[in-house]
C-alpha cells in the first residue's frame, strides 16, 4: 500500500488541477466515463503485471485484445454463436495463447520479448485473416453480453450517478489478484521469483510453471479486456483496433509501481497507474487552454515528473532508514 | 603507418569518385533525368505508340475499411470488364506501410497505379518517384502538388459543404457544434472540415482557407468548439465525443467526418442517453449510420461512390496502358460527386448498396 503512495498523490494532483481548470470535470457523467475507461485498461495493466513480476514482459496483449475484440462480435453475428459459447470460446483461447507463450519462455528459454513481439504480430494477423480485414459489430443486437462493457450499475437513492460495469470486473479481478498474491503459497512464489530467479530455482520453486502461469492469466486478462473493449465500444475494425494497448498497460504497471526487472508492485498501485493515465488523455479534452495536439507531450511530462518525484521521495526514504540504524548502532 | 592510412583514405575517396563519376555517365546514357512530369507525360505517349497487350494495374488504398471492400469490387469489375489484371492493395499501418506497397509494385514491373495518398503534401517525394517509372492517378485523396495525371474522386470541399447543410437544417437555431475525424493530415479531412464549416458559418468558398482547427470560432448564431482526432482508435473516437459532451453540456450537434467516426458518436450518445437530443451529422454509409437516419437518431450523412472511384480510375488506366491518350481529362480531375442521404431517401440507397456489393461479387467470382 506505501508503494502506492506516490502515484496516488500525483493522480490527485491531476484531478485537483484538472477540476480546478475545467467546471466540468467532476460532473457525474464524466467521472462515469473516467472510472470506465479506468477499468478497461486497468484490467490489462493489472494482467500484464503478472509477467512482469515474473521480470518478463507481455508485448501481445494489443494483438489479444485485438483477436478477442474482433472475434467476438464475429463468432455472434457470422458464426451465430450463443454469447455464452463465446465468452467461453475467449476464454479458453486466451489461456491458451498464454500458455503458449508462457511455454515458449519458460520451457523453449526465448527471450519473452521475442516470443510476445511475434504474438503481437500474429494474433492481429489473425484476426485480419479470418474476417478478411472487415469491420465486425453487434449490428445492434446482444445487449446483455454488451451490458459488461457499457452498462451502468445504478446505486440505490443515488439519482445521477451509475457505476459502469467493468468496474465489477476490475474489483474482482483485482480482490482476487490480490489474495493470488500475497495470501496463496503461489503468489509468494511468484514474487520471491522475479526478486532472485536462481534462487527460487534452487529453493524449489516450480519457476517454469509459475511462469506460464503468469502468461496465462496475462493472456486471460487481455483476452477478457478485448471482450469488453468491443462490448463498450461496439464494433472493431482489425487492422487497428488495440493497437499501442500493449504499452499502455505495460506504462499502468510501471507507474504503479512495478518494477521491470521484476519481484516488486502492487495491484492497487498499477489501477491508479491506469487512472493517471486516463484522467490526464481526458484532461487535454477538457481544459480549453490545452492544444489537443499536446496529448502525448503532456501525458510524457506529467509521467516523467511522477516518475522523478517517486525516486527522489524513495531516495529521500531510504537515506533516512541508513542514518537511523546508524544512529541504533 | 599513418602514411599507410592516410593513402588508403585517398584511395577510398578517389574509387569513389570514380564511381560516381560511371554513375552519372549512367544515367546520362538513359533517358534524360526529367522531371516527374514530364516523364508521365512520355509514358502516356509511349503506350500511345506501343500498347500494352494485358495492362497489370493496381489500385492502392490508404487503410483498411469497408468503403475501400466497395471500392475493390469496382476496381475488380473494371478488370473483368477490360481484360486487365487488377490487383488492389490495402496498406495496414500507415504511411510507411503504403508506401512499401508503392515500392514493391513498381519493383513488379506495374503498368500503372491509382493510389489514394495518406498524406498528399509529404509524399510528393514518393509519388514522383512512382511517376517516373509508372503511370499515376490519384483517387479519393489528391496531392496537387505530385505529378499524378489526374485526380479522380469528389471534391472533399464540395462534400464537407454538403454536411455543413445538414447541419444548418438539423440546427436551424444556431447551436455548438464538435467536429470529429480520423485525421486531420489527410487532404480530404482537411477540405472537409474546411467545406462544413464554411457552410455552417455561410462563407463564400475558399479551398486555401486555413484555420487552427482547435480554436472555438463564433459567426452569428453557430459556433464551431473543436475538431479532434482520434488516430482511427475507436476507443479514442468514443472517448473523444464524451468528453466534448462532458466539457460543453450545451453541445447541439456532433459531425463525424470519417466512416466511424458517427457510429461512435451514436455509441457516446446512447451512453449519454442523450440520443435525438444532441443531433449527428455523418459521412459514408456504415450500416450504423444508415440505421441511424431510418430510426431518426441521424440527421444525415454525406456519402462518397467508392464502387466507381475503383472502377473508373482502373478504366482509365487500363485506357491509357492501351494508348488511348485521350481518355486523360483536361481539367485533371475526374468527379465523382457526393450524395446527401436523409431519412427521404435512405430505403433506396441501401437497396442499391447491396445489389452493387452483392452483384460485384457475383461477377468477380467468375
Amino acid at each position: 500500500m506505501k508503494k502506492s503512495i506516490g502515484i496516488a498523490s500525483i493522480l490527485i494532483a491531476i484531478i485537483v488541477a484538472t477540476a480546478i481548470l475545467s467546471p466540468n470535470f467532476l460532473t457525474a457523467y464524466n467521472i462515469e466515463n473516467l472510472l470506465r475507461r479506468t477499468a478497461l485498461f486497468g484490467i490489462l495493466s493489472v494482467g500484464v503485471g503478472f509477467v512482469i513480476l515474473t521480470a518478463g514482459i507481455d508485448l501481445s496483449i494489443g494483438g489479444v485484445v485485438c483477436l478477442a475484440g474482433i472475434l467476438t462480435p464475429y463468432l455472434l453475428t457470422q458464426m451465430g454463436w450463443s454469447p455464452t459459447e463465446t465468452v467461453a470460446m475467449i476464454v479458453l483461447m486466451s489461456i491458451a495463447i498464454g500458455v503458449l507463450q508462457g511455454g515458449l519462455v519458460a520451457y523453449g528459454r526465448i527471450q519473452p520479448f521475442l516470443v510476445t513481439l511475434c504474438g503481437l504480430l500474429m494474433f492481429r494477423g489473425i484476426a485480419r485473416g479470418i474476417t478478411q480485414d472487415q469491420t465486425q459489430g453487434f449490428q445492434g443486437q446482444f445487449q446483455d453480453l454488451r451490458w459488461l462493457g457499457n452498462g451502468r450499475i445504478s446505486i440505490p437513492w443515488v439519482e445521477h450517478f451509475a457505476v459502469p460495469a467493468p468496474v465489477l470486473s476490475l474489483v474482482i479481478i483485482a480482490v482476487l489478484s490480490m489474495i493470488f498474491l500475497n495470501r496463496t503459497v503461489w503468489g509468494r512464489w511468484m514474487k520471491a521469483l522475479g526478486r532472485n530467479p536462481s534462487a527460487a530455482l534452487h529453493s524449489g520453486i516450480p519457476v517454469a510453471r509459475l511462469q506460464v502461469l503468469a502468461y496465462a492469466i496475462c493472456s486471460l486478462l487481455a483476452g477478457y479486456g478485448g471482450l469488453l473493449f468491443v462490448c463498450d465500444v461496439g464494433s472493431a475494425q482489425p487492422s487497428d483496433f488495440g493497437n499501442f494497448y500493449e504499452l499502455y498497460a505495460i506504462a499502468a504497471a510501471v507507474l504503479g509501481g512495478y518494477r521491470l526487472a521484476g519481484g516488486e508492485g502492487s495491484v492497487i498501485g498499477v489501477i491508479i497507474g491506469a487512472a493517471v493515465m486516463q484522467v490526464l488523455r481526458n484532461a487535454i479534452t477538457l481544459v480549453p487552454w490545452l492544444p489537443d495536439t499536446a496529448e502525448f507531450a503532456v501525458i510524457g511530462i506529467v509521467i516523467l515528473i511522477g516518475v522523478l518525484g517517486d525516486e527522489f521521495l524513495r531516495r529521500y526514504a531510504a537515506s533516512r532508514v541508513r542514518t537511523q540504524t546508524k544512529g541504533i548502532s | 603507418m599513418k602514411r599507410v592510412l592516410s593513402s588508403a583514405v585517398v584511395g577510398c575517396v578517389l574509387v569513389l569518385m570514380v564511381v560516381n563519376g560511371t554513375s552519372c555517365g549512367d544515367a546520362k546514357n538513359s533517358p534524360p533525368r526529367a522531371t516527374p512530369r514530364d516523364r508521365q507525360a512520355r509514358l502516356v505517349k509511349e503506350h500511345a505508340v506501343n500498347p500494352t497487350a494485358q495492362p497489370r494495374i493496381a489500385f492502392v488504398t490508404n487503410g483498411i475499411a469497408e468503403f475501400w471492400v466497395i471500392a475493390q469490387r469496382g476496381a475488380e469489375q473494371a478488370g473483368v470488364d477490360t481484360g486487365a489484371t487488377v490487383t488492389v492493395h490495402m496498406p495496414a499501418e500507415g504511411l510507411a506501410d503504403q508506401k512499401r506497397m508503392l515500392e514493391d509494385l513498381l519493383a513488379q514491373g506495374i503498368d500503372g497505379i491509382a493510389v489514394s495518398p495518406i498524406d498528399p503534401t509529404n509524399q510528393v517525394e514518393v509519388l514522383d518517384q512512382v511517376a517516373r517509372r509508372t503511370l499515376l492517378i490519384t483517387h479519393d485523396s489528391d496531392a496537387p502538388a505530385s505529378a499524378r495525371l489526374t485526380y479522380i474522386g469528389l471534391d472533399n470541399y464540395d462534400a464537407g459543404r454538403m454536411a455543413g447543410k445538414l447541419v444548418k437544417e438539423a440546427l436551424p437555431d444556431g447551436g455548438e457544434i464538435a467536429i470529429f475525424v480520423g485525421r486531420l493530415e489527410q487532404d480530404n479531412a482537411r477540405r472537409r472540415r474546411q467545406g462544413a464549416v464554411d457552410e455552417i458559418f455561410g462563407r463564400a468558398r475558399d479551398e486555401s482557407r486555413v484555420e487552427d482547427p482547435n480554436t472555438p470560432m463564433t459567426v452569428g448564431k453557430y459556433t464551431i468548439l473543436n475538431t479532434l482526432t482520434d488516430q482511427f482508435d475507436r476507443a479514442k473516437a468514443k472517448a473523444n465525443v464524451e468528453d466534448m459532451m462532458s466539457a460543453n453540456p450545451n453541445l447541439a450537434c456532433v459531425v463525424g467526418l470519417f466512416t466511424y467516426n458517427p457510429v461512435l458518436a451514436l455509441e457516446a450518445l446512447r451512453g449519454a442517453g442523450k440520443i435525438g437530443k444532441i443531433k449527428v451529422v455523418g459521412f459514408d454509409e456504415a450500416p450504423e449510420t444508415l440505421a441511424g437516419i431510418r430510426d431518426g437518431s441521424v440527421v444525415g450523412t454525406v456519402v462518397q461512390d467508392p464502387y466507381n472511384y475503383g472502377y473508373r480510375s482502373m478504366k482509365l488506366l487500363d485506357a491509357l496502358c492501351r494508348g488511348k491518350a485521350d481518355a486523360l481529362p483536361a481539367s485533371g480531375f475526374v468527379d465523382i460527386p457526393a450524395v446527401t442521404i436523409t431519412p427521404a431517401n435512405v430505403e433506396a440507397f441501401e437497396a442499391d448498396l447491396k445489389k452493387t456489393l452483392a452483384g460485384g461479387a457475383e461477377k468477380s467470382a467468375k
